[in-house]
């Protein structure tokens, strides 16, 4: 008998959990292997994987080899992804294509992107004696050119040094690219290493949507009995749980950059939920205070005080944080802060009215309204709450958000506190580019 | 109202076409399997329209920047701020100024025809003050100086301005921190009279809707009849205004971008398209991933994987664009310019692979409301039949491309711009 999660149905497949959901109303297909590992040592070397990945594999040998490949199946996606949940990394290896009977001939696209998605998983080039140590060295080059160019993008730079300042000590703090010294220390067998280990020992899942085979689970069948056994006690095992710092005294980092505009990240510690509706209240607190152009920080210091030209708050839920970031002049440094902090409180308060709490609720339910429209979003919904641990389709997330009360969402709004302030200030080119 | 149906050849689907009593030109896409309605309406005004004729005959001219600060400014009525009148039904509703257009848009789930309705009402009545424009100028100039810190956006710019010394083109879409200190409230109102009207616009509404509804409400749309007045932009043909461009920047990297100047107008959207796709081509042939020129340039340490390469092409510009960021900007620079003057083949082999992934593109689009209401807006716009991209890709033929790459891989359309990472 089979069972749901999330609205897809739910099998083993040889030891891998299979999520699947058919949708007849779509014209493509996603095929997505997760593989969860805790975040830590190791962070560059898998980082370093989705690039050695687009290098083909011994039958489609050279990224040119395999983009053609692609473009045969008719566009055919896919690639390689290292994310992060909470204080765990997720390795994925996904697979897109139109389905075959909306194309001339009706070629078996599915069978065709299966097979593909495991040649390169399996067989990657990167592995090959000869190639590899080639693919290696300029990989590890092009990820630390990548890691510096972090700085090009000033905004970019700002909220990775601000994570880095507040979570100096925990596994969240690393970048995601693992950091410039892990990258230039990286040896030419770490990646494969880390594939070795994620393949083996990560906590599996298999998400398939879209249009699929009459037996999902026999067409995929092919690619997990291929796989590695996984021990027992690590598939399927929960995630260590986040750190989270007891309270302390709020941080504060300045640091200068020769650039017009100033930008602020407030980094706030907030309690992890542990159940939907903790999520919920979460989301629409967030919302209220800064989640868009209807919320109190967008009208109070954008639209009111012409302060700036974005301002917005974003969570991690998973991680138990969430930042404000805003670019401004730096003169304005101050006054957006205590602005921030003031809408902050003024939510926490229950200082909103009724029709700001209901725009609040439409806006977090507007998404989820429409998911299914989107293969990959909808995918994408379904991995993370299996992650998470939560089971609820997105119409039971439509309807939880609307039961929220208000109490519940000044309760969330009043467990979020300030942890650090980053401030990246313009400078003179000499100062910023010594600090540099 | 006029009205055609119209089947997509790709997936069979419908498309409606119709025009209002007033002039404005609409498509439908009923899609009942979607549950999200996109609509987008977008006019042919962008940041490249400085200069055009009054009424009475008599030039305008705008600042830099004078589109993008009405854009903003039309999201603003006399009863509430905008975004939040749409928020409130969870749908989400923006808007972004090109160089040629300026396009409003929402996309929700629910109570689609008043989401319609307000976009409708925020393009078609404008509710500009003295106050309200000089509250916004203090919005803008931040955005302005975040584009300003942006090294990529810098040498986009660096390079337009190298390649064009009359042309508009040249000027940041949003203007300076300068040039926008001379926009009024009265200049944005004239603005709108001249541009905002039925006939200088494209409205396209996707997803689960009754077509008639739709048409309905385009119908009170209460634009302004008329077409666009007649712009004064500066015909920029010539060579290119100077061949190499220099700055000095805050970059981990330097960056070199080559850029290869239209020397001639292309009239109509069939002109533009041909001219679009063919370019495409070339450039897939030389710097996309399944090239293996490219890939023999990143095994020799040339360039890497920063490395791309786009073509925009209006009617009064055009620009083939190829870039990168490497540690020895003077020798990737000439690494690219080798390979863009290098005599290469271009087969049928390849022509029938960008023919089968762009199929499958169009097959893809067909799933999001969003992407079908943005690609059929500008297509109408542009005065194109449905569909007439694909046919421009059939027709294509490798004799076409390889006349393409004869006009515009030429050293005298070319400029190569250098951001230098400051010492």
């Amino acid at each position: 008998m089979t069972r749901s999660f999330a609205g897809f149905e739910v099998e083993e497949v040889h030891g891998t959990p299979l999520l699947w959901r058919r949708d007849q109303r779509c014209k493509t297909f996603r095929i997505s292997l997760l593989l969860q590992r805790p975040m830590g040592a190791g962070q560059a070397a898998r980082a370093l994987l989705p690039l050695l990945l687009q290098h083909g594999s011994e039958q489609h040998q050279g990224r040119p080899a395999l983009a053609r490949a692609r473009e045969r199946l008719f566009g055919a996606g896919g690639g390689t992804g290292c994310g992060r949940h909470g204080e765990s990394t997720v390795l994925s290896f996904a697979a897109d294509a139109v389905a075959g009977e909306f194309l001339p001939q009706r070629p078996d696209q599915f069978t065709a992107v299966r097979d593909l998605l495991q040649e390169l998983l399996l067989r990657p080039r990167f592995r090959d004696a000869r190639a590899g140590a080639e693919l290696f060295a300029r990989e590890r080059s092009q990820a630390l050119a990548a890691a510096r160019a972090v700085w090009d993008d000033k905004a970019h730079y700002a909220r990775q040094r601000a994570v880095a300042a507040a979570c100096a000590g925990e596994p969240y703090g690393v970048p995601d690219h693992g950091g410039e010294a892990a990258i230039a220390a990286l040896l030419p067998h770490q990646p494969a290493a880390m594939l070795d280990d994620a393949l083996h020992d990560g906590r599996r899942l298999l998400l398939m949507s879209g249009v699929l085979p009459d037996d999902p689970a026999a067409a995929i069948a092919p690619l997990l009995a291929a796989l590695p056994r996984g021990s027992a006690a690590s598939n399927g095992a929960a995630p260590v749980p986040p750190m989270a710092p007891a309270a302390r005294p709020v941080g504060r980092t300045v640091e200068y950059a020769p650039m017009q505009q100033a930008k602020l990240v407030l980094v706030f510690r907030m309690p992890r939920p542990v159940a939907p509706g903790a999520l919920h209240a979460l989301q629409i607190a967030l919302s209220l205070w800064g989640g868009g152009a209807h919320s109190r920080l967008f009208q109070e210091v954008r639209e009111r005080r012409s302060l700036c030209y974005y301002a917005a708050a974003g969570g991690d839920a998973d991680k138990g944080l969430c930042m404000v970031q805003v670019g401004c002049d730096a003169e304005q440094v101050e006054a957006v802060t205590a602005a921030t902090l003031e809408q902050l409180a003024a939510v926490a308060g229950g200082d909103c009215s009724d029709a700001e709490l209901a725009t609040a609720v439409a806006t977090c339910q507007g998404p989820f309204r429409s998911l299914d429209d989107s293969p990959a979003g909808r995918l994408a919904y379904t991995a993370e709450q299996w992650l998470r641990g939560f089971d609820e389709t997105p119409a039971q997330r439509v309807a939880g958000l609307g039961a929220v009360a208000r109490d519940a969402v000044t309760a969330a709004a009043a467990s979020i506190a300030l942890d650090h302030e980053y401030r990246l200030l313009p400078a003179p080119t000499a100062a910023a580019e010594a600090q540099r | 109202m006029t009205q055609q149906r119209i089947v997509d050849p790709v997936v069979g689907e419908e498309v409606v076409r119709a025009v209002t009593g007033t002039g404005l030109r609409v498509r439908v896409l009923p899609r009942p399997q979607l549950r999200e309605v996109a609509a987008v309406i977008t006019f042919g005004y962008g940041s490249t329209d400085l200069a055009f004729a009054s009424d009475d005959g008599a030039v305008v001219t705008t600042p830099a920047g004078t589109a993008h600060y009405l854009e903003h400014k039309l999201f603003e009525d006399e009863e509430l701020a905008v975004f939040q009148r749409f928020a409130a039904r969870g749908a989400s509703v923006n808007a972004q100024t090109g160089f040629t257009r300026t396009t409003y848009h929402f996309h929700a789930s629910g109570e689609w025809q008043q989401n319609l309705q307000d976009l409708l009402r925020l393009c078609a009545r404008p509710h500009i003050t003295p106050q309200n424009v000089q509250k916004e100028r203090g919005i803008i100039a931040q955005e302005v100086r975040m584009y300003e810190d942006s090294p990529a956006h810098g040498a986009a710019f660096l390079l337009l301005g190298a390649l064009y010394a009359e042309h508009p083109v040249r000027h940041t879409v949003g203007g300076t921190v300068a040039s926008i200190d001379a926009i009024t409230a009265p200049l944005l109102l004239q603005c709108w009279h001249a541009f905002y009207r039925t006939g200088n616009a494209a409205l396209a509404v996707a997803g689960p809707v009754d077509v008639d509804a739709v048409l309905e409400l385009a119908e009170g749309c209460a634009l302004p009849a008329g077409a666009a007045p007649a712009r004064a932009t500066p015909a920029d043909f010539a060579g290119v205004h100077r061949e190499r461009a220099e700055r000095t920047m805050a970059v981990a990297r330097p960056k070199v971008l080559l850029g290869l100047k239209e020397r001639r107008e292309a009239v109509g959207y069939r002109a533009r398209a041909e001219r679009a796709a063919a370019t495409g081509v070339v450039l897939d042939r030389l710097f996309a991933p399944s090239s293996d020129l490219r890939e023999a340039l990143h095994r020799r340490g040339a360039v890497d994987d920063s490395l791309g390469a786009s073509y925009t092409g209006e009617r009064t510009f055009g620009v083939a664009m190829v870039g990168c960021d490497a540690d020895d900007a003077v020798a990737a620079a000439a690494a690219l310019r080798e390979l863009l003057f290098a005599d290469v083949a271009f087969d049928d082999e390849q022509l029938e692979r960008l023919r089968r992934r762009q199929f499958g593109h169009l097959v893809r689009i067909g799933e999001s409301a969003r992407a079908l209401a943005h690609g059929h807006a500008l297509e109408e716009l542009d005065g194109a039949r449905p569909f007439e991209g694909l046919e421009v890709l059939r027709a294509l033929t490798v004799a076409d491309v390889v006349r393409r790459r004869d006009e515009l891989l030429r050293a005298d359309n070319l400029c190569i711009a250098t951001t230098h990472r400051r010492a």
